[in-house]
């Protein structure tokens, strides 16, 4: 993309513009001031770009198609892109003799009450943090900040111990609240929340306000899209949590979708169309919900990158 | 303040009792008959030949991928931030695979990499007469790991690198461009001095997740060939959940911590340290 060469050098073959050239072709010909040069470039960074991009799509593809196919079609050693013989079999057997939609019930209730448990206790804590006076904050500020550093895994054995001692093992609770102790949330929160001028807060103060009332009514709509970025990444970051729900979660009906999939690879013979169809409609719902929100996915992991 | 009580409870608290575990032979029916043994826990971790093992299995997949996946992401990035058509489009391609989960991602790649029913090495058969055992050689398994990771996270980072270069402010390049600075010294003095802290970030934090890689070798590989991609943290799965040494994988998830920790700081200053903010 960077060739050091592109500059002086000048294609013969190029000289004749690419008429295929885009709307932007104006600006990119006052880059460099020679516009063989940039039709070139662009189209060679057009093919890198969208070359790379068809990889990237070629598993979707292959998950797709091969879910369709009968399994005598699917174990031949021709791969077929497309279905020779169209068939929902899988989808079929899957609906009627495996556990799918209630690991989908789970997984959606797990994902569901924790993002917004971490809503309301991260947007509460992030709002004492950043706009209230009291004793300790900023040692409170400074060990949730410090507790980033902490990887995940570190904790798993104690904190299986402790939820063991609650008795909450093989809950959903268990899988739940431990979710909600994680630093992202409040960390995010009180970066945006800082910046809410104090002009707000003052004016309603005069009015009578309590902080209460300036949390749920000044500073709760104010951060509704950093809110609803939090709550998306949460969601999606809670649906395919993997080894928490697999330590916590010890029955079958109660396992959540990730953990789910993977228990039915071991139990059968090799059917790469009904696992392909089983990975498939595992992840439907969140390929709909990032098609739909994809910019509040993107704002969450943004805003993550700033944080630093 | 309900988070800091979930805070205390499900993070502080573990932490100071994960400390007081990895002291003992810890006894997980009868807690409180646990026997003291200072640091033997982690004296004999020095001595296990699967810790270590598990370490530079862990170290190999973290040099796989946190390179490819930064040096991928950030061309893509820039590539993506030019004038080029249907960004969206390619944004939403290389952000995808970030929101499936580890057990989708690891069945599609165990079929596409299928010894023998894999389109992969279908081609690579029909072109090469090769068929490599993917996930089942010494040798394959790890990179097919860190392929399929690639794949999986790359979007994350691409993201990030992105929203760092529409941050340089233009005005910087057009200046570069009436000084006749060519595209690789704009690159080279613009760019990466100007994408630092994004670049900085998406290191630490690839570092940070890679190196506790656990979904990938339970589910695709077991920890298999001979244990070849059994990585630091499957150990410490294994070593709790399996055979019940709670004390020990304790003193490993201390460890973890430990060196973690240094290359966060690391990291820090040799990519951020000449910083002058």
């Amino acid at each position: 993309m960077s060739d050091p060469q592109s500059d002086g050098e000048t294609d013969p073959g190029a000289d004749e513009a690419d008429p295929r050239t885009d709307g932007g072709v104006e600006a990119r010909a006052e880059e460099s001031g020679l516009l063989s040069d940039v039709d070139l470039e662009s189209v060679g960074v057009h093919a890198v770009l969208y070359g790379v991009a068809a990889l990237f799509a070629l598993p979707y593809l292959y998950m797709l198609t091969v879910s369709f196919q009968p399994r005598s079609e699917a174990i031949e050693a021709v791969p077929h892109w497309i279905p020779q013989t169209f068939t929902l079999e899988h989808y079929q057997f899957l609906f009627e003799n495996s556990l799918i939609v209630q690991w989908t019930i789970n997984t959606f209730l797990i994902a569901g009450v924790a993002t917004l448990l971490i809503l309301v206790a991260d947007s509460m804590i992030a709002y004492a943090l950043s706009r209230m006076d009291w004793p300790g904050q900023s040692v409170i500020l400074v060990i949730i900040v410090a507790s980033f550093m902490v990887p995940y895994y570190l904790n798993i054995v104690p904190l299986f111990t402790i939820v063991a001692n609650l008795g909450l093992v093989n809950s959903y609770l268990g899988v739940i609240l431990p979710a909600v102790a994680s630093p992202l949330g409040v960390f995010m929160l009180y970066q945006f929340f800082k910046d809410i001028p104090e002009e707000y807060e003052e004016a309603a103060r005069l009015d009578g306000f309590s902080n209460f009332q300036i949390y749920t009514r000044i500073i709760l709509p104010l951060s509704r899209p950093v809110m609803t970025a939090l709550a998306l990444f949460m969601f999606v970051y809670n649906w395919n949590a993997f080894l928490w729900p697999l330590i916590v979660l010890q029955d079958n009906a109660s396992y959540t979708l990730p953990i789910g999939l993977v228990s039915t690879l071991n139990a059968q013979i090799y059917r790469p169309g009904r696992t392909m169809a089983m990975a498939l409609l595992a992840s439907i719902p969140l390929i709909l919900v990032f098609l739909v929100l994809q910019r509040y996915l993107v704002r969450a992991v943004e805003l993550q990158g700033v944080t630093e | 303040m309900p988070y800091l009580a979930a805070f205390t409870v499900f993070l502080l608290w573990p932490l100071l009792k994960g400390l007081y575990m990895s002291l003992h032979n810890w006894n997980p029916l009868f807690p409180s008959e646990s026997e003291w043994i200072g640091l033997q826990n982690y004296v004999d971790l020095m001595s296990d030949p699967f810790f270590w093992n598990g370490l530079w299995n862990t170290i190999y997949f973290v040099v796989l991928t946190v390179p490819a996946m930064v040096v991928l992401s950030l061309g893509l990035a820039l590539g993506v931030n030019r004038n080029v058509r249907g960004k969206k489009v390619l944004r939403t391609i290389f952000f995808s695979p970030y929101v499936l989960t580890i057990s989708v991602v690891a069945i599609v790649w165990l079929e596409f990499l299928s010894v023998d029913f894999g389109p992969i090495n279908y081609y690579l058969n029909m072109f090469f007469g090769i068929r490599p055992e993917w996930l089942t050689s010494e040798l394959l398994a790890m990179p097919s790991l860190g392929v399929t990771t690639v794949w999986w996270l790359l979007g994350f980072n691409f993201i990030i690198l992105l929203a760092g270069r529409q941050g340089i402010p233009e005005r910087l390049y057009e200046a570069a461009r009436l000084d006749g600075a060519s595209t690789w010294r704009a690159f080279r003095d613009i760019t990466l001095p100007q994408m630092r802290n994004s670049i900085l970030f998406v290191v630490i934090i690839q570092f940070i997740y890679q190196f506790q890689v656990f979904g990938q070798p339970y589910i695709m590989t077991t920890g298999g060939p001979a244990g070849s991609t059994r990585t630091i943290v499957y150990y410490l799965y294994e070593s709790a959940f399996n055979q019940q040494a709670y004390g020990y994988a304790a003193a490993m998830g201390y460890i973890l911590f430990a060196i973690l920790v240094g290359v966060s700081l690391i990291n820090y200053f040799v990519i951020g340290g000449d910083s002058d903010e």
